[in-house]
């Protein structure tokens, strides 16, 4: 599904990866984890086509060469970002947002009447009052709400690569939990490679088996499984950083 | 809602009107509280009178035509105005508002959106309240986005009283990259993006029935 190959990641002539190799395949779990400032969101911003970062290497999607291509072309092959600061669009419904881009993805028009009926369903799964169909995009919302309402474009839109920039940050454990169920009946439902940027262990928590990453300077210097992600929880980043010089990836 | 086509002078009472303009200038005596929605309009010159007591919604939208028009308003006392206008341009556009505030407690709320997509915009907006007036208000809230043309826009307050607030924004820019980038990564083409926003900025200041009625295009 996705694939990282040789990515060299740079912001104004400033290096922040070199060498990265990952791949996630459909129905699997990659955690990546490291301290502050690392450039974990950058990879996430590269992977959907944020033009402000220059890439070098590849980046596979479904086999084929997206490197080149832009946000737009990314988001309709099927990858979504769900980012920890979703902005407000004033203007702009969530209703009309969904429905051009559906239209977008579908070639054609939208029936109303199955469009409303799912987003009032999904609103219900989601403890989201259905007044936010018709409300501005985050406008006015806090920040569990606008969470809720990047998990509600998730479920229209169906993506089959989802990456999870922080989503819990910012929110309490009620709501966390929420989030972390949602995204799991998406997994459980659609089968769909989960790319999950954290610091926290509830949410990874909320799924039986992943894998983990963790990213030190300009480079990925440990894979493992969920025991990596309990044992950087325990001994933190720093020490880990200086046992694990390079990856066994 | 009347539906009316008008020529040079009229007198409205309270109601919801939509006009439909037969000359070039206007001349509108208002009393009570009135809604007025203007679409598309060939006018030069809207003269407007508003009477004691009485309050005055406007929502007026120029789409995509050549247009040169001076409005003027005249309060006297206890009154309100709020005057919203939206256009897009291609072709030359230029607005002047006068709003002459002469008399006591009385409101003047302006707002207006532009995008301009070619061409040149001017858009001046004047609101001037006479001395030895108290207890008035005027706010201007005028905003374009440049889309590939040249956008001018003056908000002038001339308060002559001591006795006023007044404040006015004014904000001219291009489209926000972030914004668009947001709306790219759900799946949505530049383009149709772009239309969203413009349609969201168009709409911003004005009112359910002119969405419901005058919206689509």
């Amino acid at each position: 599904m996705l694939k990282l190959e040789n990515l060299k990641l740079s912001i104004d002539e400033k290096i922040l990866f070199e060498n990265l190799n990952l791949e996630v395949n459909a129905g699997e779990i990659h955690v990546l984890m490291g301290k502050n400032g690392v450039g974990k969101s950058s990879i996430a911003k590269a992977i959907i086509g944020d033009p402000n970062y220059q890439v070098e290497g590849n980046i596979f999607f479904d086999e084929n060469n997206i490197t080149n291509l832009d946000i737009y072309e990314r988001a309709k092959k099927g990858i979504y970002l769900l980012n920890q600061s979703p902005i407000q669009i004033e203007g702009i419904t969530n209703a009309e947002m969904l429905r051009a881009a559906l239209s977008e993805k579908t070639g054609k028009g939208i029936n109303i009447f199955e469009f409303n009926k799912e987003l009032e369903i999904i609103c219900q799964k989601l403890e989201l009052d259905k007044s936010f169909i018709h409300r501005e995009i985050n406008v006015g919302c806090s920040g569990g709400e606008r969470k809720k309402v990047e998990l509600l474009h998730m479920w229209m839109l169906k993506p089959s690569l989802i990456i999870l920039d922080e989503v819990d940050s910012g929110l309490d454990v009620d709501a966390i939990k929420l989030v972390a169920n949602s995204i799991k009946e998406y997994f459980e439902e659609y089968n769909p490679g989960i790319l999950i940027i954290t610091h926290s262990i509830t949410l990874i928590n909320t799924f039986d088996d992943y894998k983990v990453h963790l990213l030190d300077d300009k480079k990925l210097i440990k894979s493992g499984n969920k025991e990596l992600a309990n044992e950087v929880l325990n001994k933190g980043f720093k020490e880990l950083s200086n046992t694990f010089v390079i990856s066994e990836n | 809602m009347n539906k009316l086509l008008v020529s040079d002078i009229i007198d409205l009472n309270t109601g919801d009107y939509i006009l439909e303009c037969k000359n070039k200038k206007l001349n509108i005596n208002i009393k009570g509280e009135v809604t007025l929605y203007l679409k598309n309009q060939i006018l030069n010159e809207l003269n407007i009178k508003i009477a004691d007591n009485s309050i005055l919604n406007i929502y007026q939208f120029n789409n995509k035509m050549e247009s040169n028009l001076i409005v003027n308003i005249n309060q006297n006392n206890n009154s309100k105005l709020n005057y919203n206008q939206s256009i897009i341009n291609e072709l030359e556009n230029n607005l002047i508002i006068n709003n002459y505030i002469k008399g006591n407690n009385n409101e003047s709320k302006i707002n207006i959106r532009n995008i301009c997509e070619d061409n040149e915009s001017k858009i001046i907006v004047n609101v001037e309240i006479e001395k030895d007036t108290i207890n008035n208000i005027a706010l201007e809230d005028l905003k374009g986005i440049n889309n590939s043309g040249f956008i001018h826009i003056e908000p002038n307050i001339v308060c002559l009283s001591n006795d006023v607030i007044a404040n006015h924004l004014t904000t001219i820019g291009s489209f926000d990259q972030e914004v668009l980038h947001y709306l790219m990564s759900k799946g949505i083409t530049l383009n149709i993006a772009k239309i969203l926003l413009k349609k969201g900025f168009i709409y911003s200041n004005m009112n359910e029935y002119f969405k419901k009625n005058f919206g689509g295009e």
